[in-house]
């Protein structure tokens, strides 16, 4: 079949009078690859209205304004064509917009440079923007982590990204980008998702460009007023950088909750030291867009998760990023604007009531033969799920079972589960613990040993989520640590032994018969 | 060195470790090579292979008495020729040490998850249910390649996948969009040529309208976060879907000739 952009490009080639230069052509082949993979968000036009626009937040850029989030030029400076270039190649993580690195050819990639520029009057065609001299990282230590921890308190940066950077801070409500769009401060200990890369240099060009449309500043002014030195702005840098883990945690199919040994305390509650001890496991969440009415605004992207237990009770902590703790009145207004932005609206208006946060931990209700389990979304009619669930406004867990989305029933009598939930700079920490074994026929039995299936649900209330509106995993797996049983240092050597002895054995019966028929 | 592999002895030996090597290693590193995902047999179902190849193996050797007697000459000569003596001590220690190994393995507590196996294209039924309507498949085509323009098909169904899809299977339809890494098995690739360039449409018709919840249970439905989209789109929104795949990212899909010549 024809590739209908092809032959467009091919006419207007054709079309095209002799003798026009190259940069015509450019223009051509950077519509051309626009139109196919850009307009749908970006729009035709470039003014970020595709038909896709309201799917998404942060909305796709409207290029008519040259606003351009990262660049390596002064804020309000134009991007250099390598700014765009970078965009284009990288993408903006943790938003909608792709890394086109490896799909488009370099030829394409360029033409599309130009071609974006052409959306804007703002853009003289003849001279390329300077860009800043941004200099190489200073070294790191714990006193420049420190040093960029005070100044990071000085320059007011908690004010949006709140003081342990989990962008709490007393202005998140209210922020809004250049188009009037609500637009979260960024979570700093989540650096994976920054728009312009996870590194300390990228933090650094951040911050010495601003990123403009956003509120996010530019701090170039402050250290051109000397009221900060440039080793004091990279130790900001530096601090941001350590907020985040070390590497950006891969995805692990087990969680392993550990066996406590004899006499030690099983945690119950999120401050508990014995917490420490144990890695984390990061969890991805993304919105639920499986069932109607979906969710396409997620705030929960990720939920960090640590289990013990000490052969009679499981304590399961599950930690996430939320900047408040829902509801809140000074989130009604962000909850307004996002509800009433977001595509598509498949929900019915009186979901927007004031809703808490929410947790829900899903389990088997029991243990799968093979490889079936329940579907990841409530299970079905076959195969029901236990569920564990969590509101912000209730001191206590409920538990409950489902047969598929919308049949979801809680007990409010016999819980065995039992549940601590604290909110504190940005972060919900919540502590579920139960007996491993239950006399309700309904809760799972957690057997020690076994890879027990199990996935998350969460919903911020604040940001309009509720109900089938919030994020979800798929399964993951709980696995309870098992006392090292004896057969693992007892089986080897029996196994070793039976083998000699059966070599030995056949090599002799071999050389006897071998000797008798010689003799004979 | 040459000889102790040109005996059927020897041959065995070579067999054994090629195969071992191609099930654990050859399966899940070489498709990739040529764009196709991949990943390790579990442990098992390496066991069976293997016992497979094993029995095949036995069956040639004692095919004639003359094949039978050089195969296990070499064992015979290892466990009485006094000048072997080195190799038989080596082998009476070696072989208990590899099942000790082996043991331990299997009893060693592992934080693996359980294997997961399913099947990426499960045979399609002949019709379906479509939106409480009857719906026949096999033969179908894209009704919308034979009406209206192609050009405005295209368009809309660029609209849907972007209002739809797009999260999951991603722009450049790599299954690389910005919700991918929630979702365990990941989403499919339309680029790979293993996905709907092999397919027929009205099968990828089967696939979008009845999503995960719609497969066989030897496609692992319970795990599959493909919506069904019967739910949300018309059956002329999933055509002009479907033709917008195709179309973007160069396949063309596999025609009703082509299937019958498999069968
Ligand atoms: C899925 C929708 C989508 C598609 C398709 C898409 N973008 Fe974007 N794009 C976005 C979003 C959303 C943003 C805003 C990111 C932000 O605000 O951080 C963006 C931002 C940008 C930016 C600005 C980056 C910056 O530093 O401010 C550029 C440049 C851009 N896109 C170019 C393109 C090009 C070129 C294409 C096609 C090859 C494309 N986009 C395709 C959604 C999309
Ligand atoms: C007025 C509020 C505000 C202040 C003050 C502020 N930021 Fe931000 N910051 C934001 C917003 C909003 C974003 C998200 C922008 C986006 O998503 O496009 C952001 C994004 C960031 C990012 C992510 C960059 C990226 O590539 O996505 C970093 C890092 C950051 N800020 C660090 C800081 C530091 C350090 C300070 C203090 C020196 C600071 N911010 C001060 C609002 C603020």
């Amino acid at each position: 079949m024809a590739i209908w952009g092809g032959v467009a490009f091919a006419l207007s080639l054709a079309m095209m009078p002799l003798g026009l230069g190259a940069l015509q052509e450019d223009e051509q082949l950077g519509k051309v690859t626009y139109d196919r993979w850009c307009s749908e968000c970006h729009g035709v036009d470039g003014d970020g209205t595709g038909s896709a626009a309201g799917y998404m937040l942060p909305r796709p850029r409207d290029f008519t304004l040259a606003m351009y989030n990262i660049r390596t030029t002064a804020s309000g400076d134009l991007p250099t064509d390598q700014d765009l270039l970078r965009a284009i190649n990288m993408g903006a993580p943790g938003t909608a917009m792709p890394a086109w690195d490896d799909v488009l050819t370099e030829a394409e990639k360029q033409a599309l440079v130009q071609y974006l520029k052409t959306f804007s009057r703002f853009f003289p065609l003849d001279e390329n923007p300077v860009p800043l001299v941004l200099g190489s990282p200073t070294g790191v230590s714990e006193e420049v982590i420190a040093e960029g921890r005070g100044q990071y308190e000085a320059i007011e940066c908690w004010k949006c990204h709140g003081d342990q950077g989990r962008g709490d801070g007393e202005s998140a409500a209210t922020l809004m980008d250049d188009t009037g769009f609500p637009i979260a401060a960024a979570d700093l200990t989540e650096n994976w998702f920054f728009n312009g890369g996870a590194d300390v240099e990228d933090i650094y060009r951040a911050l010495r460009t601003g990123l403009d449309g956003s509120p996010m500043p530019n701090f170039s002014d402050v250290l051109n007023a000397g009221v900060m030195t440039d080793e004091e702005l990279w130790a900001v840098a530096h601090y941001v950088r350590s907020l985040a883990p070390e590497d950006t945690p891969g995805i692990s199919e087990v969680v392993l909750a550990k066996l406590l040994t004899e006499g030690a305390e099983l945690a119950t509650s999120f401050d508990d030291q014995a917490w420490e001890e144990i890695e984390g496991t990061y969890i991805p969440l993304v919105g639920q867009i499986i069932v109607k009415p979906r969710w396409f605004d997620p705030r929960v992207d990720g939920v960090w998760v640590k289990a013990m237990h000490n052969g009679d009770d499981i304590s399961v902590l599950v930690s996430w990023s939320d900047p408040n703790n829902s509801p809140d009145p000074l989130w009604s207004d962000w909850k307004s604007q996002v509800t009433r932005i977001m595509e598509p609206r498949e929900a019915a208006d009186n979901e927007i009531d004031a809703a808490p946060d929410q947790l829900v931990v899903q389990f088997p209700m029991q243990m799968p033969e093979g490889m079936e389990r329940p579907y990841f979304l409530k299970g079905d009619s076959r195969r029901p799920v236990y569920l564990w669930e969590w509101k912000s406004d209730r001191q206590t867990a409920l538990e409950g079972e489902a047969r598929g989305v919308g049949t979801e029933s809680f007990q409010d009598e016999g819980q065995d589960v039992s549940v601590k939930g604290m909110h504190s700079d940005g972060q919900w920490q919540v502590v579920f613990t139960r007996p491993l074994l239950t006399s309700d026929e309904n809760d799972l039995d957690f057997i020690t040993g076994e890879a027990i299936p199990m996935s998350f649900f969460a919903w911020d209330g604040d940001n309009g989520e509720s109900g089938n509106q919030g994020s979800l995993s798929s399964w993951y797996f709980l696995l309870l640590e098992e006392p090292t049983s004896t057969k693992v240092y007892v089986a080897p050597p029996i196994a070793m032994l039976i083998a000699g002895a059966l070599g030995f054995f056949i090599v002799r019966r071999v050389q006897k018969r071998e000797m008798e028929s010689f003799r004979s | 060195m040459r000889k102790h592999f040109s005996g059927p002895l020897g041959k065995s030996v070579v067999i054994l470790g090629v195969a071992y090597l191609l099930l654990e290693f050859g399966i899940a590193y070489i498709p990739p090579l040529f764009g196709v995902d991949s990943g390790p047999i579990p442990d098992s179902v390496l066991l069976q292979y293997m016992v497979t190849v094993a029995i095949g193996i036995l069956l040639w050797v004692s095919f004639n008495e003359t094949l039978w007697e050089e195969f296990k000459a070499p064992l015979h000569a290892a466990m009485v020729e006094p000048r072997q003596r080195r190799t038989r001590v080596a082998l009476i220690v070696l072989v208990p040490v590899l099942v000790g190994l082996m043991t331990f393995n299997s009893v060693r507590p592992s934080i693996a998850a359980p294997p997961s196996l399913r099947s990426i294209h499960p045979a399609p039924p002949g019709q379906i249910d479509f939106q409480g309507r009857s719906m026949e498949l096999a033969g179908v085509e894209n009704p919308l390649r034979s009406v209206g323009s192609p050009e405005e098909h295209y368009l809309e169904g660029r609209r849907v996948y972007y209002q739809n899809c797009l999260p999951c299977h991603g722009d450049g339809l790599a299954g690389r969009g910005h919700y991918a890494q929630g979702f365990n098995p990941g989403p499919a690739s339309f680029q790979d040529v293993g996905t709907i360039a092999q397919l027929t449409e009205s099968y990828v018709f089967w696939r979008v309208a009845k999503g995960g919840p719609g497969l066989p249970n030897e496609g692992a439905p319970w795990n599959s976060a493909m919506p069904a989209w019967e739910d949300f789109l018309t059956e002329d929104e999933i055509w002009s879907v479907i033709l917008f795949m195709y179309e973007q990212a160069g396949h063309e899909p596999r025609t009703w000739e082509e299937e019958g010549e498999e069968h």
